[in-house]
C-alpha cells in the first residue's frame, strides 16, 4: 500500500512537472476569432448541417452568436486555445446591459458568456427572447 | 507473476517524449498547444492508474476463476505470445468498437476523447470507469483458450504502449506498407477527429487491417482540417465532469425518457434519443454525405 502511494506520489508530482513545464515554454496563448468568417466555419463544425446567415462576433473575438435559416441559434465560446458551442434553447438565462449581452445555456459547466456586441447586442437581446417560447 | 506491467517501465518515455513534442509544438506554433487541456489529461491518466490500483486485482481474480475452465493449457512460448498479442488486439478493435457504438461503454471511454487537442498527453486520458462499465470482459475471455492470465495482461500492456506514440500530430505519414498494416498517427488522427466522414472510424488499438477487414477504416484527407474531441464539446476543464459527465446524461436520460425508451439510452449509440431530438453519428454522417452530394449537384 505504501508503494502505491509513493507510486502515485510520484507521477503528481510528474504531471504537476510537465504542466509547470508547458506553462514555462509559454504554450497557449490568447486566442481570439478573426472574423465572422472563422465562427461560421466553427459553426458548421460545432453542428453538422447549421448554416450560419446571421453573425454577430463579440468585439474582442472572445464569442459569438448565430442564427440559421430555421431560427436555430448558437453561441461559441472561447475554451483554452479552442472555441466551443451550443445551441440555445431558452430566453431566460440571457442579459442585457448596454452593449452586453450575457448569455447562459443552460449547461452549467458549460457557462454563461458576455459578449460586447456593440450596438447589435439590443436587436439580438429583442431576438433572443422567443427562445424557449412555445408558439 | 510471468509478465508483469510493460506500461510501469514505459513511463519514463512517455514522460521524456511529452515534453519533446512540447518543445516541437513551441518551435511550430505555440498557441496551439494547452497548458490546461495536457493537465486535464495528465490527471485523468493518473486518476485512471489510481483506479486501476483499486480494480486490476479484481480483474486478474476473475481471469484466475476462469482459468480452471481453460480448453487447454498454453505455455510461455515465442509463438504463443505472438498469438496472444494479435488476438488480444483482435479483442481491442471490438471493445473499442462497442466503446464506441453502445452508450455504457461510450461512457466510460469517451473521456479518452472529450479534450479538442491531440497530442500525446492525449494518450494517458484513460478511463477511471471501464471497470464499472465491465469493458474488461472483451479482453479476458482468451483464458478460456488457455492462454495464462498473466500473458493477457502482458501483451495488453504491450498493446497500450504502442498506442501511446500514435497520439501526435508532429508525425505526417509513415511509408505505405506500414500504413497498410499499422496503427499509425494519420490513421489515429482520424478516430479521434470530429469531421463527419471521420466519426466512428479507425477504432484499431495496433493493427488497421482489423478496420480495413471490418469496414471501419477511413483514411486521412489530404488538405482537410482535423477538428478533435467530442460532437458536444465539453467547453469546461473540470476534471470530474470530464470523467463522469456521460454517466450523469445517461441517469438523467433513462429518469426522464419514457418506460418502454428507458433502456435505449444504455445500450443504443450515443447521441440516440427515443424523439430523435439529437444526433447519432451515422446520422451526422448521413446529413454531410446529402450536403456534399448535393453542393456537387449545383
Amino acid at each position: 500500500m505504501t508503494g502505491i502511494a509513493i507510486q502515485l506520489g510520484i507521477s503528481l508530482a510528474a504531471i504537476l512537472a510537465l504542466a509547470g513545464f508547458a506553462v514555462w515554454l509559454k504554450l497557449g496563448g490568447d486566442v481570439r476569432l478573426r472574423d465572422a468568417e472563422e465562427a461560421r466555419e466553427l459553426a458548421r463544425m460545432t453542428l453538422c448541417g447549421f448554416e450560419p446567415i446571421d453573425i454577430a462576433l463579440d468585439r474582442a473575438g472572445i464569442g459569438a452568436l448565430l442564427r440559421d435559416a430555421g431560427g436555430r441559434v448558437m453561441l461559441l465560446k472561447r475554451h483554452g486555445v479552442h472555441f466551443a458551442g451550443r445551441l440555445l434553447t431558452d430566453h431566460r438565462a440571457i442579459r442585457l446591459d448596454q452593449n452586453f449581452l450575457t448569455v447562459g445555456t443552460g449547461d452549467s459547466r458549460f457557462g454563461a458568456v458576455t459578449l460586447d456586441l456593440g450596438p447589435e447586442a439590443q436587436a439580438w437581446a429583442s431576438s433572443l427572447r422567443h427562445l424557449g417560447v412555445r408558439a | 507473476m510471468k509478465g508483469g506491467d510493460p506500461v510501469r517501465y514505459a513511463i519514463p518515455f512517455f514522460i521524456a517524449l511529452i515534453i519533446a513534442e512540447m518543445i516541437w509544438a513551441r518551435r511550430r506554433k505555440a498557441i496551439h498547444y494547452e497548458p490546461g487541456d495536457t493537465l486535464l489529461s495528465l490527471a485523468l491518466g493518473l486518476g485512471s492508474t489510481a483506479a486501476g490500483f483499486l480494480t486490476a486485482g479484481l480483474v486478474f481474480a476473475g481471469a484466475l476463476w476462469l482459468w480452471q475452465f481453460r480448453l487447454m493449457t498454453i505455455g510461455w512460448t515465442w509463438w504463443a505470445l505472438v498469438l496472444c498479442f494479435v488476438l488480444d488486439d483482435f479483442n481491442y478493435y471490438w471493445a473499442h468498437r462497442t466503446g464506441h457504438r453502445v452508450r455504457w461503454f461510450w461512457a466510460a471511454h469517451v473521456n479518452h476523447h472529450s479534450s479538442q487537442h491531440y497530442n500525446l498527453s492525449t494518450a494517458l486520458r484513460q478511463t477511471w470507469t471501464g471497470f464499472i462499465a465491465l469493458s474488461f470482459m472483451f479482453r479476458v475471455w482468451p483464458v478460456l483458450l488457455g492462454f495464462p492470465p498473466a500473458m493477457i495482461a502482458a501483451v495488453g500492456g504491450i498493446n497500450l504502449i504502442y498506442q501511446f506514440w500514435i497520439h501526435t500530430e508532429a508525425i505526417g505519414k509513415m511509408p505505405r506498407w506500414f500504413e497498410a498494416v499499422m496503427n499509425t498517427p494519420a490513421h489515429h488522427r482520424v478516430h479521434h477527429a470530429v469531421n463527419p466522414i471521420y466519426l466512428d472510424r479507425n477504432y484499431a488499438g495496433v493493427f488497421i487491417v482489423w478496420d480495413r477487414l471490418f469496414g471501419s477504416f477511413q483514411a486521412e484527407q489530404e488538405g482537410v482540417r482535423n477538428h478533435y474531441g467530442i460532437i458536444r464539446q465539453l467547453g469546461s476543464f473540470n476534471l470530474l465532469w470530464a470523467v463522469f459527465h456521460e454517466w450523469i446524461g445517461i441517469a438523467r436520460d433513462v429518469w426522464s425518457a419514457p418506460w418502454r425508451s428507458k433502456f435505449g439510452y444504455v445500450w443504443r449509440p450515443p447521441g440516440w434519443t427515443h424523439d430523435g431530438s439529437r444526433d447519432t453519428s451515422d446520422m451526422i454522417r448521413d446529413r454531410w454525405h446529402e450536403s456534399q452530394q448535393a453542393r456537387s449537384e449545383i
